[in-house]
């Protein structure tokens, strides 16, 4: 269902002639929004499949604000070969080099109980984060890649960890919408799809839905859409299994 | 890939472990620093922290403890299929501190405690306190550097472990109906314990079915201690090892269970969803000997300091500057917005040329200071101001780099006030605030030495910011006061953007840039034979029409002193108190700034830049000849109709200023030229371009040349 209407949206042949027309006060058509209810609604069903297939997900409450968000943590080894790899080492190493050397008679090394296959590879931690924005009145995706130490790649490190394949495609609307924003509820700075143009591939996936009766789980169907562009898998049994709320 | 060594000599190989490797995350780091400035501040003692380890992870991921911004609630949930430990966390105040730390005290201190509990025995009802960790951190929040080490302490057997039995994967050790039971009662003992992960637990196995207890069940849930079976969750992925969290269980069960037991079966429980489909199966089973610490007393030696990256024992660093440091972000944030635009709107569009383009504001007014914000709208980062005015309090409301404060005590200098707001606005910027004048046609510095000296100071200084710019502005409140900036910036070949502003019109034009001086020379001979384009070309006005004033390339565009055919002089001398307090409709030096800035990046991105051809208002039309669009030589606003025009004209020959006689003398006479222009009257320099005897010519007969600029030259404002 969602695959159907977004998959002709993914290339180059489903552009442009589709300005987007939201004007302040004006709004095209109820059927692509979201309350923050239903949003939860739908989120709830989403973490109750995820919980079921061990997908990661989980609900993330900010107390004070009564305020939550979905989460998603993967982690990714980076291939020692590609020279990326040496970017992302080169980063942490460089000024402990003589911390170390001053530290290093103070504690004791062991090598015999020690598994010495530790040069570890180079991981990548891709965090992954649904938020409902009331402005836009839809669920908006951020996401932060980092290292292991916990330092965030910048969005030209995220971009060369991209397959080239789909490193096209993000340049193409309605994936060109990358942009850098604070996490509204963290504060922090996060890489998000920018909410502008969802109403490009909802509202097929919607009318479709309607004409045939069904009734579709708003996330469900617009993070199997958005997710892929960002390396964030979204398995096919979410589709099947997670139902519209009531 | 992971090749067991083997200790030499011994019949046995012995059991090796895969060490912990840290794993925090950017929120960690954010906490921490929250914590350091409102809730520890300068309170070094230790803090109880959580981390969580998971046994879920594909083949190839590191064995890792990860903190989170959770960390620091210590009684908080732990996620979902994930095992808990508990941590102490020293944030020293200084480097210093972190590096004399006693790592050895701290390792033993925290050693002695887990060995307290298997004494006691409270590690065997809960076995979660087996798995501790020391975290000792340094937090530059200057700089933004975290130092840190991590250390997950282990209790070590003098001799090792020894292996009797190899690593198996579950799935040759079991029948699929065994490992199914296991699953099963597995997940039962973890709804059992109100947990979903369960760190240590015992089992019993028969062909039909399989059994677990939790580890406090030891001597009920155990009937044979022959064939004992201990259940670890391990976070490692290597097949032919167990990860960390094993090392302190051994310990536990020598001491406790070591006289009565010989052999272990050890059970590394790996628990994994992928795709939805759950898996075991890829759990490794072994045996070891166990030895015996039933007798002793005093707590083992540990071990436990993590390897830095180089793997040397040495702490690890990271800078966070990027995702932390306010002004790195505000950078950052600037250059992705304009990255935007070119990744969605314009994708040819050139930022670096734009950003990178070293700019000089003359005049530091209304105009000046709405151009310097588009400036930086733009993301360019090199912006200097000059200006010789201090800041009055009609200024704030139409100058938007200034307020009220800035009026106090007879105001402050705007070159510098305006720099200082600049870089309170993004601290990116490379700004640069000369208080200083700009001498100026009719307007005498023979005074005195000392007027003399200025002057010749303030030329140089004018000529070495010009050389050391791309682009000019000419920003400034007077007529006559372009000039001098004109001359030199011809002179330099640099590309100048002139806007001026009447009650209700402005002009915001770019100067023909003249031809490089090796070119010039060709310019005149007759290879130029294209009609009049040449700057050398005479009698440009005593021919008129339409043809002329398209196409033409811009090195024979005119520039501000071009249509005229008076001399610049004193323009406010001879004025009323109303004229010389010039004044326009608020709204129009936002218009007029905002266009000189576009129309330099317009510039900019053409493949010619300066030299590009003059778009007109009759190209609206045609094919742009840049992603931006137009590249015109002027645009004249009439604020009253709301309408633009893009107007072309070309040098004059005789001009006061862009002329080949001025530049010419200018270039052998330097001050001394300038000198007798800002010393004499208007005749000198309409004498030397020939100004003088084109009046005589024409007499009282009609000037066809229409000037353009005449209208709004009158009222040429801040």
């Amino acid at each position: 269902m969602a695959t159907a209407g977004a998959g002709p949206l993914i290339g180059p042949g489903a552009r442009k002639e589709r300005p987007f027309r939201w004007m302040a006060g004006e709004r095209p058509s109820a059927s692509c929004y979201l309350d923050e209810r239903t949003f939860r609604l739908c989120c709830q069903l989403f973490l109750q499949h995820s919980v079921t297939i061990q997908d990661g997900w989980s609900w993330e409450e900010i107390k004070v604000a009564d305020e939550g968000f979905m989460r998603k943590t993967v982690l990714i080894p980076v291939r020692s070969d590609t020279s990326h790899h040496q970017d992302v080492c080169s980063v942490h190493t460089g000024n402990t080099e003589s911390l170390t050397e001053e530290l290093q008679a103070d504690v004791e090394d062991e090598a015999a109980g020690v598994q010495s296959v530790c040069e570890s590879p180079v991981v990548l931690r891709y965090e992954y984060h649904v938020v409902y924005s009331s402005s836009y009145q839809i669920p908006v995706l951020y996401f932060r890649v980092s290292t292991l130490d916990g330092r965030s790649l910048s969005l030209e490190e995220v971009w060369s960890n991209v397959h080239p394949n789909y490193r096209q495609r993000l340049r193409q609307e309605p994936w060109d919408t990358l942009t850098q924003q604070e996490h509204p509820l963290l504060g922090q700075p996060f890489f998000m799809l920018h909410p502008c143009r969802t109403e490009e591939f909802m509202k097929p996936a919607l009318d479709l839905a309607q004409t045939q009766h069904k009734r579709l789980n708003y996330i469900v169907t617009w993070l199997s859409v958005v997710g892929p562009v960002v390396g964030l898998d979204v398995p096919l049994s979410y589709i099947t299994a997670v139902s519209a709320p009531d | 890939m992971a090749e067991l060594k083997k200790e030499e000599g011994a019949a046995d190989p012995k059991l090796q472990f895969a060490p912990f490797c840290s794993a925090l995350e950017a929120g960690f780091w954010h906490q921490l620093t929250q914590k350091k400035l409102n809730d520890y501040r300068l309170d070094e003692s230790p803090r109880n922290i959580k981390a969580y380890y998971c046994n879920g992870d594909p083949d190839g991921l590191p064995t890792r403890l990860t903190l989170e911004f959770s960390a620091f609630d210590a009684d908080g949930p732990t996620p979902a299929h994930c095992c808990p430990a508990s941590g102490t966390l020293y944030n020293t105040n200084t480097l210093e501190a972190f590096k004399s730390t006693d790592k050895k005290a701290l390792l033993d201190k925290a050693a002695n405690e887990i060995w307290d509990t298997i004494q006691s025995g409270a590690a065997v009802d809960d076995s979660s306190v087996l798995n501790r960790f020391i975290l000792l951190t340094f937090a530059d929040l200057k700089k933004y550097n975290f130092y840190y080490w991590f250390c997950f302490p282990a209790l070590c057997f003098v001799e090792g472990v020894q292996l009797v039995q190899e690593p198996l994967s579950l799935e040759k050790r079991f029948t699929a109906k065994q490992i199914s039971s296991l699953q099963m009662a597995y997940d039962n003992l973890c709804s059992l314990t109100g947990s979903t992960a369960v760190p240590h637990f015992l089992l019993k196995y028969t062909d039909e079915s399989v059994h677990v207890a939790p580890l406090k069940d030891f001597n009920s849930f155990v009937k044979d201690l022959k064939k004992i079976t201990v259940g670890v969750y391990d976070p490692c992925t290597l097949h032919q090892h167990p990860g960390w969290p094993l090392r302190n269980l051994l310990i536990l069960l020598a001491k406790k269970w070591g006289s009565q037991i010989d052999v272990v079966e050890i059970l590394c429980f790996r628990d994994r969803t992928l795709q939805g489909s759950r898996s075991i199966q890829h759990s490794i089973v072994f045996q070891v000997k166990l030895p015996d610490l039933s007798t002793c007393t005093v707590c083992p030696k540990s071990v436990g300091w993590e390897k830095n990256p180089k793997g040397a024992m040495g702490p690890r660093s990271v800078n966070l500057s990027e995702c932390m440091d306010p002004k790195r972000l505000a950078e950052s944030s600037v250059d992705l917005n304009l990255k935007l635009m070119r990744w969605r709107l314009v994708p040819s569009l050139d930022l670096d040329k734009v950003v990178s383009t070293r700019c000089l504001l003359l005049g530091a007014g209304t105009l000046g200071c709405n151009v310097a914000r588009t400036l930086m709208g733009w993301g360019v980062r090199h912006i200097t101001i000059v200006d010789n005015a201090k800041i009055s309090y009609s200024n704030p409301v139409r100058q938007p780099l200034y307020e009220f404060e800035d009026c106090l005590n007879g105001g402050k200098f705007k070159a510098l006030a305006s720099v200082d707001r600049l870089k309170k606005i993004f601290p990116g910027v490379n700004a640069e605030g000369y208080n200083m004048s700009i001498p100026m046609p009719g307007h005498p510095v023979n005074f005195s030495e000392t007027t003399m000296a200025q002057a010749r100071q303030d030329v140089e200084q004018l000529e070495k910011l010009i050389s050391e710019h791309d682009v000019v502005f000419l920003l400034m409140d007077t007529r006559e006061s372009r000039w001098l900036p004109t001359v030199i910036a011809a002179s330099k070949r640099k590309l100048i953007v002139n806007a001026a502003l009447g009650f209700d019109t402005f002009v915001v034009m770019r100067h023909g840039l003249k031809k490089p001086r090796e070119c010039r020379s060709e310019d005149s001979s007759p290879m130029s034979s294209s009609n009049s384009s040449s700057c050398s070309t005479p009698a440009v006005t005593t021919t008129t029409g339409a043809s002329l004033f398209s196409n033409i390339p811009g090195h024979s565009l005119g520039c501000y002193f071009c249509n005229d055919v008076v001399a610049p002089g004193d323009s406010t001398r001879d004025r009323t108190l109303d004229q010389q307090c010039t004044v326009s409709r608020p709204g129009l030096a936002m218009i007029a700034g905002a266009l000189a800035v576009e129309l330099m990046v317009s510039i900019l991105q053409h493949p010619e830049g300066g030299y590009a051809m003059a778009s007109s208002s009759d190209d609206r039309m045609n094919e742009p000849p840049t992603s931006l669009g137009l590249v015109p030589h002027q645009i004249r606003g009439f604020l009253s109709r709301f309408d633009n025009v893009l107007p072309a004209s070309l040098a004059f020959d005789k001009c006061t200023a862009c002329s080949l006689i001025v530049l010419d003398h200018y270039e052998r006479e330097g001050f001394q030229f300038l000198a007798n222009v800002f010393n004499s009257s208007h005749s000198f320099l309409e004498d030397l371009t020939g100004l003088t005897l084109l009046h005589q010519e024409t007499q009282a007969a009609e000037i066809v040349f229409v000037s353009f600029s005449s209208f709004c030259d009158a009222h040429d404002i801040l």
